[in-house]
C-alpha cells in the first residue's frame, strides 16, 4: 500500500491570528508541531496572553528551559484552539542570575499549578503569584534540580 | 474394670483428626492462611496488585484477598511503586501505625533498589524501602506479574510456617 | 442538587475544619493528597498536594540518550503506555523526519486504542469501587487481561509495552494476534452493552452522577482540561481530529460529547469512547497494509537538528504533548512532558467547592487521575 498522502505545504505559511498585535512567525507544522511562534519582552507576557485569552485558545502548558551557557533562562507558554489544528508558542526569555515574569494566573487560573512547577524546577520567580510554594518537590526544597548546573 | 488408655495409642488413633502444635505454630498458620494486605499503591506496581486480586488471578484463592484500608486493621504491606523523599515519612509513618506482628513485601524493582529511577545526581527517589524499614520478601520485576506476587506471598507464608502450602512450579 | 446554601445560608455560624485525604486514600488512587477544609459534610476548599510519586521524568529526558528514554515513557501514565510512548517517538521522528512505514503506524493505532480500552476498563472499576460498587471492578479486569494477553504476546509486557521504536515498531503482530484481537471485539461489544445494563443504567448510579460536579466549557479551557473531561462538557475537543496524526485521519470514528458537563456526562463519553475504539481497531484490521514495521535507515546515534520539537496525542485521559529541546547532542537539551491529568485535576479546586465530600469524590473519580501522570 502507498503510504498516506501528505497534503503539500502551503508556500506562504498562514498566521491565523495576524489581526492580534503580537509579533507570530508562522511555523510549519509538520517539521516542528505548532503553527505560530512569538517571542516577546517579559513584560509583555500579561497582554498577549489576555489576546489569546479573548481568541479563545486554551492553555496547554507552561515550561522552562535553561540556556546556561548565555546566561538565559526561557519560559515557554504553549497554547491549543479547542476547534481547529492552531497551536501558538509564546516563549520570552529572562535573565539567568535574576529570573521574574509576572504571573499569567489571573487571566488563565489553570496557569497556577504550571508556574509553581516551572518555579520549583527552574526556581524562576513568577511574580504577583499566590502561592508559589513547592509543588512536586518536598514542602521544604531550596533547590532546582532541571537548571543544568544543579548537583544533587 | 479396663486398663487406662495408652497415651501413645491414643495419639496416634486420633492424629488423622486433631492436630497436636505448639501454640505458637499454631499462631503462624493462621497468620500466615489470612494475611490481611493493606491497600497502598503507589505506581505502576499497584495495577499489578489489583489485578492479584481481581477476577483472573483472584489472591483470594491463599487468603490475603482482605485488603484493609487502614494500617491499623492490616499486618502485610506491600509496598507496590516507587517511593520518594516527600513520600518517605509517610510510609514510614504506615509502617509505625500498623500493629504488630506485621511483614513487608517489596513489591517490583522500585520498592527493591529504587529501580530505573536510579541514576548519578537524581534527587527525589528512596533507593528501596529498605532503608526505611526492614522486608520480608523482595518480589523482582518491573513491575511483577501478579503471578510474581502470589509466590512472594507463597514465600512470605513459607517464611512464617516453615512449610511451603502449594507445590512448586517447575519449567519444563 | 443540594448545595452548601440550602443548609447553613449566609449568615448562619460558620465553624470550619480541616481534614487531609491522603497521600495513602483508597479514594484517591495513588498518592495524592488534598487538604480539604469541610463546613460540616461540605467542601469549603479543597487543595490536591502533590508530588508524592515525582520520579524525575523530565530530569532523566535530559541526561540519557533518545532510545534509552522510551522506557520513562510507559511509566509515566502506566495505564495508558502506548499512546505515551507515541508521544515521544513522534516527536523524535517529526524532528528526525523519519517516515513510519503505514504498516507501523496501522499497529500503532490498533495498539494505542485497545490500550485505550484497557484503560478506561481499570478506571471503570476502579471509579465505581470509589462509589461502592465492588462488583464491575471484576468484570472489568476479566475484561481487561484479554487484552493483556493479546498485547503481551506482541510487546511482551502486560503494562509497560515500550512497544514502539523511533521509526516504527519493536516487532511485527503475527496472525494470532490479528486473530485474537477480532475475538476480542466479538466478545467485548456485547460485555458494553451488558455493562450498560448491569450500572450504567442503575438508578443509584445514576442518583450519584447526575448533576454533581458540573465542570463549564469556560472552565475547561482555562484551566487546559482535556480528553473525557472536554468532551463530557460539550465541546468535541479530540487531538486525533483536530490535530490528526499517524494514521487516524483514515479510520472512520466518532468523538462523542456530552453537554451535561457533570460527573455522568463524563462516564457516558468514556464508555461511548470504547465503542469507537473497537470500531477504529476493527476497521485497521480490515486495511492492515503489508510491509515493513521499521523505517530504513533510522541512525544508530540519534542527533535531533537544534531546535524545538512538539508532538501531540490524544492519550486515554486526554492531550500527551512532548516538547523536546535539542541542541544537536545525542542526548536531548530538555524534555517537557505535558500530561492530561494535571490539567484535569487543577480545575478541581474551583469545582469541587461547595460539594458534599462524597460527591467531590465522585467528581475526583469521574476525572479519571494517574497520580505519577500528575507528578511525572
Amino acid at each position: 500500500m502507498e503510504p498516506a498522502p501528505t497534503p503539500p505545504p502551503s508556500p506562504a505559511l498562514p498566521n491565523a491570528l495576524a489581526h492580534l498585535p503580537i509579533p507570530f512567525q508562522a511555523v510549519d507544522y509538520a517539521a516542528k508541531g505548532y503553527h505560530l511562534d512569538a517571542t516577546v519582552n517579559p513584560d509583555q507576557v500579561v497582554d498577549v496572553v489576555s489576546l489569546l485569552d479573548k481568541e479563545g485558545l486554551a492553555l496547554d502548558t507552561i515550561t522552562g528551559v535553561d540556556w546556561m551557557a548565555q546566561g538565559q533562562m526561557e519560559v515557554v507558554y504553549d497554547f491549543f484552539h479547542l476547534s481547529k489544528a492552531l497551536r501558538v508558542v509564546v516563549r520570552t526569555r529572562v535573565p539567568r542570575d535574576n529570573p521574574e515574569v509576572p504571573t499569567i494566573q489571573k487571566v488563565f487560573p489553570g496557569a497556577n499549578w504550571h508556574e509553581r512547577e516551572t518555579h520549583d524546577f527552574f526556581g524562576i520567580r513568577f511574580l504577583g503569584h499566590p502561592n508559589l510554594t513547592p509543588f512536586l518537590l518536598p514542602e521544604d526544597a531550596t533547590f532546582h534540580p532541571l537548571r543544568k548546573d544543579f548537583v544533587s | 474394670m479396663e486398663a487406662p488408655p495408652d497415651n501413645a495409642q491414643l495419639l496416634s488413633d486420633c492424629s488423622p483428626y486433631v492436630k497436636f502444635a505448639k501454640l505458637d505454630e499454631m499462631l503462624a498458620l493462621g497468620r500466615a492462611n489470612s494475611l490481611w494486605p493493606l491497600t497502598f499503591g503507589l505506581a505502576c506496581c499497584a495495577i499489578e496488585m489489583m489485578a492479584a486480586g481481581a477476577s483472573r488471578f483472584d489472591l483470594s484463592r491463599f487468603g490475603a484477598e482482605v485488603f484493609r484500608p487502614s494500617p491499623r486493621q492490616a499486618d502485610l504491606m506491600i509496598v507496590a511503586g516507587t517511593i520518594n523523599k516527600k513520600m518517605a515519612t509517610a510510609v514510614k509513618t504506615l509502617y509505625d501505625q500498623m500493629p504488630e506482628p506485621k511483614w513487608v513485601i517489596a513489591m517490583g524493582n522500585c520498592a527493591i533498589s529504587g529501580g530505573p529511577f536510579v541514576f548519578p545526581g537524581q534527587y527525589a527517589v528512596v533507593e528501596g524501602v529498605e532503608k526505611l524499614f526492614p522486608v520480608d520478601v523482595f518480589i523482582p520485576g518491573c513491575p511483577p506479574r501478579p503471578e510474581a506476587l502470589i509466590e512472594g506471598l507463597l514465600k512470605l507464608e513459607e517464611k512464617l510456617t516453615g512449610k511451603r502450602r502449594w507445590p512448586v512450579v517447575k519449567s519444563e | 442538587m443540594i448545595t452548601k446554601e440550602v443548609i447553613s445560608p449566609p449568615g448562619a455560624p460558620n465553624e470550619t475544619f480541616v481534614i487531609n485525604l491522603g497521600p495513602q486514600h483508597p479514594a484517591t488512587h495513588g498518592v495524592l493528597r488534598v487538604k480539604i477544609v469541610m463546613d460540616g459534610e461540605y467542601v469549603v476548599r479543597a487543595e490536591p498536594i502533590c508530588g508524592y510519586i515525582h520520579r524525575m521524568q523530565e530530569k532523566m529526558g535530559e541526561n540519557r540518550t533518545y532510545a534509552q528514554f522510551l522506557p520513562n515513557t510507559s511509566r509515566i501514565d502506566y495505564l495508558s503506555a502506548m499512546t505515551y510512548t507515541h508521544g515521544f517517538v513522534g516527536a523524535v521522528e517529526r524532528a528526525a523526519k523519519l517516515q513510519v512505514p503505514p504498516r507501523a503506524e496501522y499497529i500503532r493505532v490498533i495498539t494505542s486504542e485497545m490500550n485505550r480500552i484497557s484503560s478506561h476498563l481499570v478506571w471503570w472499576g476502579a471509579f465505581l469501587l470509589d462509589l461502592g460498587g465492588f462488583t464491575p471492578l471484576l468484570y472489568a479486569f476479566d475484561d481487561r487481561e484479554k487484552i493483556l494477553d493479546l498485547l503481551e504476546a506482541i510487546t511482551g509486557s502486560r503494562l509497560t509495552y515500550s512497544y514502539y521504536r523511533i521509526g516504527g515498531l519493536y516487532n511485527d503482530v503475527d496472525d494470532d494476534f490479528i486473530k485474537g484481537t477480532r475475538e476480542f471485539i466479538a466478545q467485548m461489544r456485547p460485555r458494553l452493552k451488558m455493562y450498560r445494563s448491569l450500572v450504567t443504567d442503575n438508578i443509584i448510579l445514576r442518583k450519584r452522577l447526575i448533576e454533581i460536579g458540573p465542570i463549564s466549557k469556560e472552565m475547561c479551557r482555562k484551566y487546559g482540561a482535556t480528553g473525557p473531561v472536554i468532551r463530557g462538557s460539550g465541546i468535541p475537543y479530540d487531538v486525533r481530529k483536530v490535530e490528526p496524526y499517524s494514521a487516524y485521519p483514515e479510520f472512520d470514528f466518532l468523538v462523542p460529547t456530552c453537554e451535561e458537563g457533570d460527573s455522568m456526562a463524563r462516564y457516558l463519553v468514556r464508555m461511548e469512547e470504547m465503542v469507537q475504539s473497537l470500531r477504529i481497531i476493527e476497521q485497521a484490521l480490515d486495511k492492515l497494509p503489508s510491509g515493513p514495521v521499521m523505517a530504513e535507515k533510522v541512525p544508530r546515534v540519534l542527533k535531533l537538528p537544534a531546535g524545538d520539537y512538539c508532538y501531540a496525542v490524544e492519550a486515554a485521559r486526554g492531550r500527551f504533548a512532548v516538547r523536546i529541546v535539542s541542541d544537536n547532542k545525542e542526548i536531548p537539551y530538555r524534555v517537557k512532558l505535558r500530561t492530561p491529568s494535571l490539567s484535569n485535576l487543577s480545575l478541581f479546586e474551583e469545582a469541587s467547592a461547595g460539594m458534599l465530600l462524597p460527591d467531590a469524590l465522585a467528581l475526583m473519580g469521574s476525572l479519571d487521575l494517574v497520580i505519577p501522570d500528575i507528578d511525572r
